[in-house]
């Protein structure tokens, strides 16, 4: 087809509704602040990894939906998370990324947590243990026991990872929510404790969901010279992208050749436990995580969204605790190697993303996204993303193809509205 | 002695002004043929010392070729590199040394070409950390860890830093 006219290039595209959707829901401040509230306010969010806090009064800190959080592991080993939030005048309590209580702090004791500014203490369990002057200032009115902390919901899952939900009720629980998509890992994650060993972050002018998308969809494949020659071969091409509920993909895994690209090495020596030499599966779970194991070396990616056009994405590289140093040498050079902030292909998708971002940036003119490829459900088909947008369209009740519009179900799982 | 201490100083430098002008060969040609290079950071997030990037020469140059079938922003990178101190063995046959780096990033795509070409941004913060072999008056570097004290590196690099 020739280049288009405005009439042309903003017409519905010859395709059915679900398989492309509007750019507005990467550009629309509106809808990014209604998605805090409705999505990743009563969404489980894989926060950190148990190893980043292994040894009790260990904390560290983190934010949902610009909740800050605390997460802690109790002198009984036990991980909480509480609100990052004073009950007194609502200072930010704890500052640093990560710590340990058991050092004291200048206004405060060992093993407290400890508000700087007027020294008010809780416990690893969130109670409140000391009020400066309490009865001098309250007498009967208040005490120490009716001013604890906000406890969240908080479960260690799927290999290690501290889940936490803002929503004290959740719609379903962590198992229910992402025990299917896990089967496949299940064995793998759970066999023996992983260990983090890598931690990057990066804040990308692009919405979370592109990102996500990047995660979830292999068409970009052509982008990374390493996959096209590590990876195009039939069993590449029959890799399964399997949809499971609540928005989740699974890609099935297959036998990657990483001696097709000049200088890597196989990584059969060092798979995870369970896993034949070689495998890549991947997890995408809704609306921004993604679980992806080559072999020897896990990735998790999370995002934190910032505004509709800017994401901070945190990527972790895990290994098993109880990796030789030698070992844990090589996990760390496969890491890197793809995924590190200086290998091949990570500073490519971020490009990608980065340039989505450039285009959708708030204030431009909405336009159709095409997620219509179909192709038996494997590799390069988009089912994945037509899967997510469905989710996201009933927990926004937005239509993705006409945001203004409430999202409804049709049997076919296509919807019946039509663009604005 | 000292002017052992001004060539290894010349070594850094001109190993600077090679990865500047993304002259790899020249780069290389400055590195022992055991040479190995290092990114390391520490993540207070994680608590972990971290290596963000190991290759020995035949990795580096094995990738370095490989660069064009990538796809790479194309800001260019330049260091300000002051070295701090620089420690001759007695022998006179090595030699390590610590310089301060900083790595500006001279926006030629950035997110939106029209608006942030020209521009310079601060892109990383850190110290090389090299070792020398010195023979027959000649330098070489064996090692050079780049110690970053960044762990947001945003869009990243498909350079050695
Ligand atoms: S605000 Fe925390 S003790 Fe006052
Ligand atoms: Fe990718």
């Amino acid at each position: 087809m020739p280049a288009r006219n405005h009439k042309q290039w903003t017409a519905n595209p010859p395709l059915k509704d679900g398989e492309w959707i509007n750019s507005r829901i990467y550009s629309d401040p509106e809808i990014a602040q209604e998605e805090n509230e409705k999505i990743f306010k009563n969404m489980w969010v894989p926060v950190c990894h148990e190893s980043e806090l292994p040894a009790p009064y260990d904390f560290r800190t983190t934010s949902i939906a610009n909740e800050n959080i605390i997460i802690c592991r109790g002198p009984d080993n036990e991980v909480r998370a509480f609100l990052n939030v004073c009950p007194h005048r609502g200072m930010l309590i704890e500052r640093r990324p990560s710590g340990s209580f058991m050092e004291g702090q200048a206004s405060g004791n060992p093993k407290r947590i400890t508000c700087m500014f007027h020294a008010w203490q809780f416990d690893m369990k969130g109670n409140c243990v000391y009020v400066a002057r309490e009865k001098e200032g309250y007498q009967d009115r208040l005490c120490k026991e009716q001013v604890g902390l906000r406890r969240l919901r908080c479960e260690v899952k799927f290999g290690g990872f501290v889940w936490i939900n803002l929503n004290d009720n959740p719609s379903v629980s962590l198992e229910d929510w992402a025990g299917e998509p896990f089967e496949c890992l299940r064995k793998t994650l759970d066999e023996e404790p992983l260990e983090v060993f890598h931690y990057h972050k990066a804040i990308i002018d692009t919405n979370y969901k592109l990102w996500h998308d990047t995660n979830s969809e292999f068409y970009h494949d052509f982008m990374h010279y390493h996959n096209r020659v590590t990876g195009f071969n039939d069993a590449y091409f029959a890799r399964k992208n399997e949809a499971f509920d609540h928005g989740h993909v699974v890609v099935g895994t297959f036998e990657v050749n990483y001696e097709n690209y000049e200088g890597f090495e196989s990584r059969a020596d060092l798979s995870f436990p369970h896993l034949p030499p070689n495998q890549w599966y991947m997890v995408d779970l809704f609306p921004g995580f993604n679980f992806n194991l080559r072999g020897s070396a896990l990735r998790c990616d999370t995002v934190t969204p910032l505004g509709p056009d800017k994401v901070l994405i945190e990527f972790r590289g895990l290994g098993l605790k109880s990796d030789s140093p030698e070992d844990r040498m090589t996990r760390i050079k496969h890491h890197n190697s793809i995924w590190g902030p200086f290998g091949r292909n990570l500073h490519e998708d971020l490009i990608g993303v980065a340039g989505q971002g450039t285009t959708m940036r708030p204030d431009t003119e909405p336009r159709r996204i095409l997620h219509g490829r179909q192709e038996n459900q494997t590799i390069h088909d988009e089912n994945g993303m037509r899967h997510y947008y469905e989710e996201w369209g009933r927990w926004m009740d937005r239509s993705p193809i006409a945001p203004d519009m409430p999202f409804s179900d049709r049997d076919d799982g296509s919807q019946v509205v039509n663009a604005e | 002695m000292i002017e052992m201490k001004a060539k290894i100083e010349r070594a850094i430098y001109e190993a600077s002004m090679a990865l500047d002008n993304n002259n790899w060969a020249g780069w290389l040609s400055l590195c022992d043929e055991e040479f190995n290079y290092k990114i390391t950071a520490f993540s207070p997030e994680i608590n972990k010392d971290m290596i963000y990037f190991e290759h020995n020469k035949g990795e580096l140059a094995n990738l370095l070729d490989m660069l064009p079938k990538h796809n790479t922003d194309h800001s260019p990178l330049f260091r300000h590199t002051s070295v701090y101190t620089v420690d001759v063995s007695e022998s006179g046959t090595e030699a390590r040394a610590t310089s301060s780096v900083v790595v500006f990033q001279n926006m030629l795509d950035g997110v939106n070409s029209h608006l942030d070409s020209g521009e310079s941004r601060l892109f990383l913060v850190g110290r090389y950390h090299d070792t020398f072999t010195i023979t027959d008056g000649v330098v070489k570097f064996v090692t050079r860890e780049t110690r970053l004290e960044n762990r947001r590196l945003d869009k990243g690099s498909h350079y050695p830093i």
